[in-house]
């Protein structure tokens, strides 16, 4: 967790710039009531922010980012102080400050001074980052998909009498040009045909794209018991029939995992009709990143390879990993 | 039953007589067992007409073997099945529902066929929405019309 350091002599200053802080910023709190206290807890590694004052007996603020900066350590130091002569502004910031705000603080400009550091921002990307997928996460979307695959591979293995090779689940939150680059993939290679599809459910949204290699087209026609040539109109067909299928049993299988229902939209087909570039392009700002489930199929004795992958926001991974809490426990 | 969940029911009917969207709901013989009222006004052959009747004897156009491909995996995995325009325009051969300022003679269909699970947990009936995207299929066709054209006068104005 992000920590904060506030340091000041006076106890009701320390309170005060505590309860200005955002209240839903999620940070430990620690107070120093002078700098060689302060000092100190950051050697500890506390306070990846600090709160300043400069009239502080034993170490006063100027001597405290002095020897920030003598010992090399890492913080961010926002002054708080009431002095307010232009020159202590320009001391703190030649020390090494980010920020001198005048006493008595409130919580609308320490909100500002935060945000104009992308510091709020860069705390909750950190939080992403550091634990982009924490490993029982990961652990628990890769056991719900492959009781998913399970269900339908057994369904499908009835139905058409094939064996499903059941693919290991690859669970990754990806960036926007990561997708871009798969998506760009489809539409280079002319090898490929690709269907999108979004689907929605309570407080869970995302889409499935669905790639069917074109060198398995004969063998899907053989397993779909078509006796027709398979031209493009066909190929079409067989596309939507594929992807129909493997996109409809797997989210059925976590949806009843998830205890909920998903709303199904009409697919649409990628590259062959939709320039896959401008599709991304045109909505790259609305999302930074998703939850992607990629799942690689083949099937015994046919030369059938297609790839399903689901993505789903990253607002929905809140409400997901919520309903997936009980197989957290323990 | 009360009378509450009796007033209920009528309007749940009546909501999917008056949808403007098609519902048509099939048995495993592909049997029609409901008819709503925009497949009625569309078609312009009435539920009573229509109902216990196979979905081939009323439009003989429709492929049965393609069909039952397409609901066979709705009755067999309960998942949804789509068929959209963009792969063939249309099921039912319907008038454009603007016969005077529409661009297209017939209405553009997308299709969702969905499992409804009877009160034991068989799938033995399916449901049939039928969408009217005529709309989105003319402005795309126009759009792609329009863009052939571009490129027809670019080449133009290069080789001159």
């Amino acid at each position: 967790m992000f920590s904060v350091l506030i340091c000041d002599d006076s106890m009701v200053a320390r309170k005060q710039v505590a309860k200005c802080l955002p209240p839903e910023w999620e940070v430990s709190i620690h107070f120093a009531k002078h700098g060689q206290e302060a000092i100190a807890a950051l050697e500890e590694g506390k306070g990846q922010l600090l709160f300043l004052d400069l009239n502080m007996p034993v170490l006063d603020g100027y001597e405290t980012l002095e020897a920030i900066k003598e010992k090399g350590l890492i913080t961010q130091v926002i002054v708080i102080s009431g002095d307010v002569q232009p020159e202590a502004h320009e001391r703190v910031k030649a020390l090494g400050a980010i920020e001198f705000i005048e006493k008595p603080v409130n919580s609308e400009q320490l909100k500002a001074v935060l945000d104009k550091h992308q510091i709020l921002a860069k705390e909750e990307e950190q939080e992403i980052d550091s634990d982009a997928l924490p490993a029982d996460i990961r652990d628990v979307y890769q056991e719900i998909t492959n009781i998913a695959m399970g269900q339908a591979g057994d369904h499908l293995a009835r139905i058409f009498n094939v064996f499903v090779r059941l693919p290991i689940p690859n669970v990754n939150l990806i960036e926007v040009s990561e997708l871009h680059m798969m998506l760009s993939d489809i539409e280079q290679k002319e090898s490929v045909s690709g269907i999108c599809q979004g689907f929605v459910g309570p407080g869970v949204a995302g889409e499935a794209l669905f790639i069917l290699s074109d060198s398995s087209f004969g063998d899907v026609a053989k397993i779909l018991d078509i006796k027709e040539n398979v031209d493009d109109q066909v190929q079409l067909e067989l596309l939507m029939d594929a992807a129909n299928i493997l996109i409809g049993t797997c989210l059925r299988g976590l949806a009843i995992q998830l205890d909920l229902l998903f709303s199904q939209g009409h697919p649409v087909v990628l590259g062959q009709h939709r320039n896959v570039t401008e599709l991304i392009a045109s909505n790259k700002m609305k999302w930074k990143r998703s939850l992607a489930i990629e799942l690689s199929y083949g099937l015994e004795g046919y030369n059938v390879q297609c790839d399903l992958v689901l993505l789903f926001t990253e607002e929905s991974m809140r409400v997901m990993n919520y309903k997936l809490s009980h197989l957290l426990e323990d | 039953m009360s009378q509450d969940d009796m007033t209920e029911m009528h309007w749940l009917i009546d909501m999917i007589q008056t949808v403007d969207v098609g519902v048509v709901v099939l048995d495993r013989e592909n049997r029609i067992q409901v008819w709503n009222g925009f497949m009625e006004s569309h078609s312009g052959k009435l539920p009573s007409e229509v109902r216990g009747k196979t979905l081939f004897e009323v439009f003989d156009y429709i492929d049965e073997e393609w069909f039952n491909r397409k609901t066979r995996p709705v009755f067999e995995l309960r998942t949804r099945a789509f068929m959209t325009w963009e792969q063939r325009p249309f099921l039912f051969k319907f008038p454009n529902y603007r016969p005077i300022t529409g661009s297209e003679d017939v209405m553009y269909q997308n299709i969702t066929l969905s499992a409804l699970t009877s009160t034991t947990g068989q799938v033995d009936n399916i449901c049939m929405m039928i969408y009217d995207v005529t709309d989105i299929a003319a402005n795309k066709k126009e759009l792609e019309a329009v863009q052939v054209r571009l490129l027809e006068d670019r080449e133009k104005s290069t080789s001159n």
